[in-house]
């Protein structure tokens, strides 16, 4: 292994929200950083749904206003489906909390930022491996070169391979991981706004649970971008290897083909297929460190993701974790140097953010989407009512009697209590 | 020490290429370019005469400036040094102004040895290293799959269909290289830390290089390109039979008689 000429103080593994976040806090410091990143451009082996809270980004990079917004979030619609019917609740409220975007578009300009901050970024370079020296972090190795740094910031997003091979992190296991898959598909701006009754900048949210994920556990989710959609779902692994007969991308197709959904796809064009994982259970439930001799680790590959269903966290979380390991870098650096001891200010720092705070409070919520009955029984049992209530002219039922004709020999009331009790107190 | 001069032109990735349907041409818009695949094997057959003899490998490309990631990439690799040649002067360009420019380009610099891809995917007519051959009066060798240097001459391999060929260049020569022989290799970090670093591309102008305006660009270019007509696409009826093999015969013979692709004599 061969020394490069150059040394940084920070390397960051990674331009991701996470790592591009971290190397700009740390540029924008005067540090001597580099920001690695293995796709041709920041964030081209990205996936993600596209939604993204704005105020933690805001929090972090200057002159945020000028990223790549798509559209503001004011619409959310929550639906239950089954066969084909479909009930939904609708929440419109003109705040510009959310937005949607591509994330590819989102983390060229975030590494733009750090180029802008005096940070070196470099694409096309894969990095194999962390150099452990001593049972410290020294640097990276990039096929047979090494470059050093004082300290690496690890932000290689969920599929977290180097903290695996220095040994630091047990290998992921499926029942951790969640499957997104989703598809891109291009409208005009003008047909999105007449389809989901939109406001020039204005975007829908759209959760779908039931089954429009095939039966898996899971949800499926429509964005609307500027001039296109996205369009997926996310399923828990665990459940999807156990019983997944087809390749997963019929099951997008599926949904794109769905009779209720297929009229806002009719004239769009299929723009991009993805695939990439997403963390199920988050830090709180996993066992390890975020810290150690030269090394902290942020974003996706500290399993600092909060998934809620009608809630996704990932970039803003991502991006904040970043930030927060950029500011215990400049707090260690005070402190006189990169080690474990002093880096573990860190985990204090996040223990003390909304990030873990939110987390801890939801610590319960994947194993509540474990529960099969939410993607199967509540739907079908709400649709049914539904179709009681609307469809029987002659014989209108009371609510209840509806309700109970719908659940009869599909759920007791005893489950159906737990159930309630469980969801309302993990969500 | 060799010193050599690779061409390289970024072009859109062809794979995700458009045909606008009513006017046939190219839609190059939001199309990610790449360096032309077989151009990188150019710069890998330079990049292993340097290993071997030692020596300087520039790469140069005429190209709107956003063939700067291109450059970076095959400095990258591990050339030494890069020149984006870039005027909107030199826009509209047919292959003779292409070469014109960079025989001339080509000219200003000490070099012993000139590499070419075999030919571009977007237009690939394989003219340009030719001509750029004619231009600077070099010994031209096409479809080179290897070359090695004897007692400062260039001994280069030709690979056709049934024959290899081998010929002996007198330096300054220029070779084309055959596509699909060599593997590009990976970039290096250290070498990309160096184009992040020390920024070694140049850019040059027409006011660099001050050719006659009737020369370059659209001006310079003879060619007219009339019409360009769209093969059109012939649906696929993807039907799949299922059952043993003389009743899928069968069924096949009637099928491709149905359609009128055979007729019984
Ligand atoms: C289908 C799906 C839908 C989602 N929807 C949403 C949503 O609506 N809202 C939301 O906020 N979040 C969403 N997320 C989650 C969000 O995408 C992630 O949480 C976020 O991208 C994490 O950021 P990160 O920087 O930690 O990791 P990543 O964004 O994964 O970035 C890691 C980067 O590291 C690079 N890398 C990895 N290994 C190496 C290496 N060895 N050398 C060099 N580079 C390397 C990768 O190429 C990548 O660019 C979704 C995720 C999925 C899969
Ligand atoms: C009438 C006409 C008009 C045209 N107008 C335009 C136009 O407006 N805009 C446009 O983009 N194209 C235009 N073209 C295409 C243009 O002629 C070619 O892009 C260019 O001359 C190179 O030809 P080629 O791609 O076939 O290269 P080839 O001859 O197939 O290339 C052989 C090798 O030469 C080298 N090489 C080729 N081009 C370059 C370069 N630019 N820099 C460095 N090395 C190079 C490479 O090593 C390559 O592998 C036009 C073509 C015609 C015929």
């Amino acid at each position: 292994m061969k020394e490069v000429g150059y040394k940084f103080d920070v390397i960051v593994v990674g331009a991701g929200p996470a790592g591009s976040a971290a190397a700009y806090t740390l540029a924008k410091k005067g540090f001597k950083v580099l920001l690695v990143e293995r796709g041709r451009v920041p964030g081209s082996k990205n996936v993600f749904g596209g939604r993204v809270y704005a105020d933690p980004l805001r929090d972090v990079f200057d002159g945020f206003d000028e990223a790549p917004i798509h559209r503001w979030v004011t619409k959310e619609r929550i639906s239950l489906v089954n066969g084909e019917a479909m009930t939904s609740f609708e929440f419109h409220e003109r705040k510009r909390t959310s937005f949607t975007t591509y994330l590819t578009e989102l983390a060229c300009w975030m590494a733009r930022k750090v180029e802008e901050a005096g940070g070196t970024v470099l694409t096309e370079i894969t990095v194999d491996e962390l150099v452990v020296e001593d049972g410290k972090v020294t640097g990276i190795r990039v096929g047979d070169e090494k470059v050093s740094s004082d300290v690496v910031i690890d932000a290689e997003g969920i599929n977290r391979l180097l903290l695996e091979r220095a040994g630091l992190v047990p290998k992921l296991e499926v029942r951790y991981a969640g499957l997104g898959v989703k598809e891109v598909i291009k409208l005009s701006k003008k047909e999105i706004e007449d389809l989901f009754g939109l406001d020039e900048d204005e975007g829908l949210a759209w959760l779908m649970m039931g089954d429009v994920t095939g039966g898996l556990p899971g949800g499926a989710f429509l964005y609307t971008n500027r001039d296109s959609v996205s369009v997926g779902l996310v399923v828990m692994l665990g459940e999807a290897v156990k019983e997944v007969r087809e390749h997963i991308s019929r099951y997008v197709e599926a949904l794109r083909l769905h009779p209720l959904l297929e009229r806002y796809f009719r004239n769009g064009r299929i723009m991009e297929y993805s695939a990439h994982l997403v963390p199920e259970y988050t830090w709180p439930s996993l066992p390890h460190r975020l810290y150690a001799d030269g090394l902290l680790v942020a974003g996706d590959a500290a399993g600092l993701l909060l998934n809620l269903g009608y809630n996704f966290r990932g970039v803003d979380y991502a991006a904040y974790s970043g930030y927060l390991a950029a500011k215990a870098v400049e707090k260690a650096h005070e402190m006189g140097g990169m080690t474990s001891e002093n880096l573990s200010v860190y985990e204090r720092m996040l223990e003390e953010s909304f990030i873990m705070k939110q987390l801890r409070k939801f610590r319960n919520a994947p194993k509540m989407r474990e529960n099969g009955r939410l993607y199967t029984t509540y739907p079908e049992v709400v649709n049914s009512v539904m179709d009681q209530l609307f469809h029987s002219p002659y014989e209108i039922p009371k609510v209840m009697e509806a309700f109970k004709r719908a659940k009869d020999g599909k759920i007791g009331w005893l489950d159906l209590v737990r159930d309630l009790l469980e969801v309302v107190r993990s969500v | 020490m060799l010193k050599m001069v690779v061409g390289i032109k970024w072009v859109p990735n062809t794979t995700s290429v458009n045909i606008d349907p009513k006017t046939g041409t190219l839609i190059r818009e939001g199309i990610p370019s790449v360096v032309n695949p077989h151009d990188l094997e150019a710069v890998e057959m330079a990049l292993r005469l340097k290993d071997e003899y030692g020596g300087k490998v520039t790469v140069i490309t005429m190209s709107p400036p956003s063939a700067i990631a291109g450059l970076e990439h095959v400095l990258g690799m591990g050339a030494d040094e890069a020149i984006l040649v870039s005027d909107r002067a030199f826009a509209g360009a047919d292959t003779l102004a292409t070469s014109y420019v960079l025989a001339k380009v080509i000219e200003r610099l000490d070099y012993d040895l000139i590499i070419f891809g075999q030919e571009t995917i977007d237009s690939s007519t394989a003219h340009v290293g030719a001509q750029v051959a004619s231009w600077l009066d070099l010994p031209y060798v096409y479809y080179v799959t290897h070359a090695e240097l004897r007692d400062r001459k260039l001994v280069v391999r030709r690979s056709l269909e049934n024959a290899h060929e081998t010929y002996e260049l007198e330096l300054p020569a220029l070779i084309s290289v055959a596509m699909h022989t060599l593997h590009p290799r990976r970039v290096k970090v250290s070498n990309k830390l160096r184009v992040k670093l020390e920024n070694p591309i140049k850019t040059w102008s027409n006011q660099v290089l001050g050719l006659d305006p009737e020369c370059i660009g659209l001006r310079g270019s003879p060619t007219a390109l009339s019409k360009i007509e769209m093969v059109p696409k012939v649906p696929r009826k993807n039907e799949v039979f299922r059952g043993d093999a003389r009743e899928a015969a069968k069924w096949l013979l009637e099928k491709l008689m149905e359609e009128g692709l055979l007729k019984l004599g």
